[in-house]
């Protein structure tokens, strides 16, 4: 378990993080969300100690506090960040890599090789990263972390230039991660794929965090909340609000329309669709909010 | 620790630079074996040819001289002295023609003491030492040659009285182990410090390249900085490794020599020169250019942690070798206490010899001296950049 107390960091005088308090639980998979430049690294940089906030603490398991360098590096134990992947040392091979990491956190050295397998890096393992694709060298700098083992993982972009296929991957293996008690924090722009696993998932705004759930109520609950209709011109909307005029109706800046009918009987939600295909709106979908649409609704504000 | 020392063994043994020193050393060092070594021409050699020109002139003059009470006070000196030079100089051709190397060694070094004694106590300004003294600039020839004369009086004393196998590389000092004792005189410890500054110039910095790879790692910084000078003292250590290339080509050609060869020491006394083993003088350089290591490198983690940056770390290094070149006066040590600069030692072979000593007219630059000096420094750099990585918000990088 990881605590955040009244966590503040200012650049220039510019507030990049303002008074954040959170706890992430272990068994966690969370989630961090905002466009570039809002203090996504910043917040993970403290956590690590690499930046000292102006205010605030970070508490780890309830007793640990960056107080001295020795509690820095029990910490450290505890507490591992993915590194960058323009970080790897390109004149050594990527098992060389894993197996400095296995030795310095002195974890199983069976992970090497199991985690070798799972993200299949077994056929360019050997070589010297500097020989490696981007792809490549992200699994390796994933591989890293899952080697270290530590209590808490921060992920930074951990999906940055990977295909569908190794997302889905590394989503299987964090999953798996979390149900060994592990609290992981990632951060990423891969929004579906965030939404599909994480259990918490914050947004970043003016330097303050946003947990999803508060912002849109019932975020996480499975029922029919929203239609979603892909273009709706300005005059069906008018209509439309007319029509349902307890309805909220709100417009995003890729041109979709979210209807929100979250307590509405099914009747209700079926009247919704016949008013849709009788304005000759074929393009529609029921469910809930997605976190892509809730991302373009919070940051156009 | 360990794991984090190899960890930073991988990425010294595997950094370019580091590579393209020990190559760089390699190179030089083939380079010296092959086509410097086999020219080198000692001022003291043997030379039949000369000594027998010399032992011929001489024995016409005391075969032709007819001393008189006119005869001149210098032509009696002459007649006085070159008796018993000569016999000196007989015995060495004698031992040459039969090839009895002992009775070479015994006959020069009662030659060089005699002949030292006659030019440097009754024969100034009249009697001179070996031309290859007196070049061009040197106002100090004549302490040369005295200092010299000295040195293979008490060298030669010592090959007679061991048991080494003797022969004429080995006199002229041109045995692989002679090799490396002349180069520890010369320049070869401040190839290793600088050697050892550009390894160390970068190794907390280096890590600036990897910040995100490196900074998370359970270790703290001044635990990481001593494995940083751990591994960077493994590499000066393993520059031996080229060298040892050159001393094998040397030793292939004009042999290796034995630790039990005599090494003069110098000391101001009644007796200038006292030998010690080849073996024992090796060692005590060893431990003294280990020493020189340990300095540069608390003095260059104090300053990459002070600093953070790779040309003041370049710069402070240098400083310390080359400061004594700047102020050093022959004699100045008569008028200060030279033992207390650490730049003073650099020349670690010349300090173990006593040449240096010799140089500054003083008895203090020592072994014993210079450790505790550099010991003293390197603990006072360690024990700073202790106290600054300790701080909660110091960062390494």
């Amino acid at each position: 378990m990881i605590e955040l107390k009244n966590i503040g960091v200012q650049f220039s005088g510019r507030d990049i993080l303002k008074d954040v308090s959170v706890i992430f639980n272990s068994g966690e998979i969370i989630g961090l969300v905002a466009p570039n430049g809002t203090g996504k690294s910043t917040l993970m940089n403290v956590i690590m100690n690499y930046l000292n906030p102006n205010s605030g603490k970070v508490i780890v398991n309830q007793e640990l506090e960056y107080t001295n360098k020795k509690s820095e590096v029990k910490i450290h134990q505890l507490v591992s960040m993915m590194p960058d992947q323009s970080d790897l040392y390109n004149q050594i091979s990527g098992r060389e890599h894993l197996k400095i990491y296995c030795l310095m956190w002195n974890s199983d050295p069976k992970l090497i090789e199991d985690t070798i397998n799972e993200l299949g890096m077994a056929s360019y393992i050997s070589k010297n990263t500097g020989t490696y694709s981007l792809g490549m060298r992200q699994r390796l700098c994933f591989a890293m972390q899952i080697v270290s083992d530590t209590q808490v993982m921060l992920m930074d972009e951990v999906m940055n230039g990977l295909d569908p296929t190794h997302v889905e991957l590394i989503s299987q293996i964090l999953v798996k991660k979390k149900s060994e008690g592990k609290t992981v924090i990632v951060a990423s722009h891969l929004l579906d794929n965030l939404e599909k696993y994480a259990d918490r998932i914050f947004f970043m705004k003016n330097g303050e965090l946003q947990l999803v759930n508060v912002i849109s109520p019932g975020f996480e609950e499975r029922s029919i909340t929203t239609v979603r209709v892909k273009e709706m011109p300005d005059t069906v909307k008018e209509k439309f609000s007319n029509a349902f005029s307890k309805t909220n109706v709100r417009s995003l800046p890729n041109g979709a329309t979210l209807l929100d009918v979250s307590g509405y009987e099914s009747g209700t939600v079926g009247s919704v669709a016949e008013f849709l295909k009788e304005n000759d709106i074929t393009e529609f979908s029921f469910g809930k909010v997605t976190l892509n649409d809730l991302y373009s609704l919070y940051y156009q504000e | 620790m360990w794991a984090y020392f190899k960890f930073e063994f991988i990425q010294f043994i595997s950094n370019r630079k580091n590579i393209a020193i020990y190559v760089i050393l390699l190179f030089f060092w083939c380079y010296y074996a092959l086509i410097i070594a086999p020219v080198y021409n000692p001022i003291e050699k043997v030379d039949e040819s000369e000594i027998e020109a010399r032992y011929l002139t001489r024995a016409e003059f005391l075969d032709n001289v007819v001393l008189t009470d006119g005869s001149h006070a210098l032509t009696r000196f002459a007649a006085a002295i070159y008796p018993e030079w000569n016999d000196y100089d007989k015995a060495r051709l004698d031992a040459i023609e039969h090839g009895k190397m002992e009775d070479y060694a015994e006959a020069t070094a009662k030659w060089y003491a005699y002949a030292d004694q006659m030019i440097f106590k009754s024969g100034r300004g009249v009697l001179f030492y070996n031309p290859g003294y007196y070049t061009y600039g040197n106002n100090y020839a004549t302490m040369d040659g005295h200092y010299a004369y000295s040195y293979s009086a008490s060298r030669f004393e010592g090959y007679a009285e061991a048991k080494s196998d003797l022969s004429i590389n080995v006199f002229e000092e041109r045995t692989a182990l002679q090799t490396l004792q002349r180069l520890l005189d010369s320049y070869l410890p401040i190839i290793l410090m600088i050697s050892c500054i550009l390894f160390t110039v970068d190794i907390v910095l280096k890590d600036r390249r990897n910040p995100t790879l490196v900074q998370g790692l359970p270790i703290s910084d001044w635990r990481k900085m001593l494995v940083k000078g751990g591994v960077s003292l493994l590499g000066c250590i393993l520059t031996i490794i080229p060298l040892s290339v050159g001393l094998l080509i040397i030793g292939s050609q004009n042999g290796f020599g034995d630790f039990a060869l005599p090494v003069p020491i110098y000391s101001a006394g009644e007796n200038l020169f006292t030998n010690v083993m080849m073996g024992e003088y090796l060692i005590q350089n060893m431990l003294f250019t280990i020493f020189w290591f340990l300095f540069i490198i608390s003095l260059l983690l104090l300053v990459s942690v002070m600093m953070k940056n790779e040309f003041v770390n370049l710069l402070a290094g240098c400083v310390f070798i080359f400061a004594e070149f700047i102020y050093f006066k022959r004699g100045m040590g008569a008028f200060g206490n030279v033992q207390w600069y650490p730049t003073n030692y650099v020349q670690v072979g010349q300090v173990i010899s006593g040449y240096r000593n010799y140089l500054y007219a003083t008895e203090s630059l020592t072994l014993g001296n210079g450790l505790t000096v550099m010991g003293l420094c390197t603990s006072i750099f360690l024990l700073i950049t202790f106290l600054i990585s300790n701080r909660r918000k110091f960062r390494l990088l």
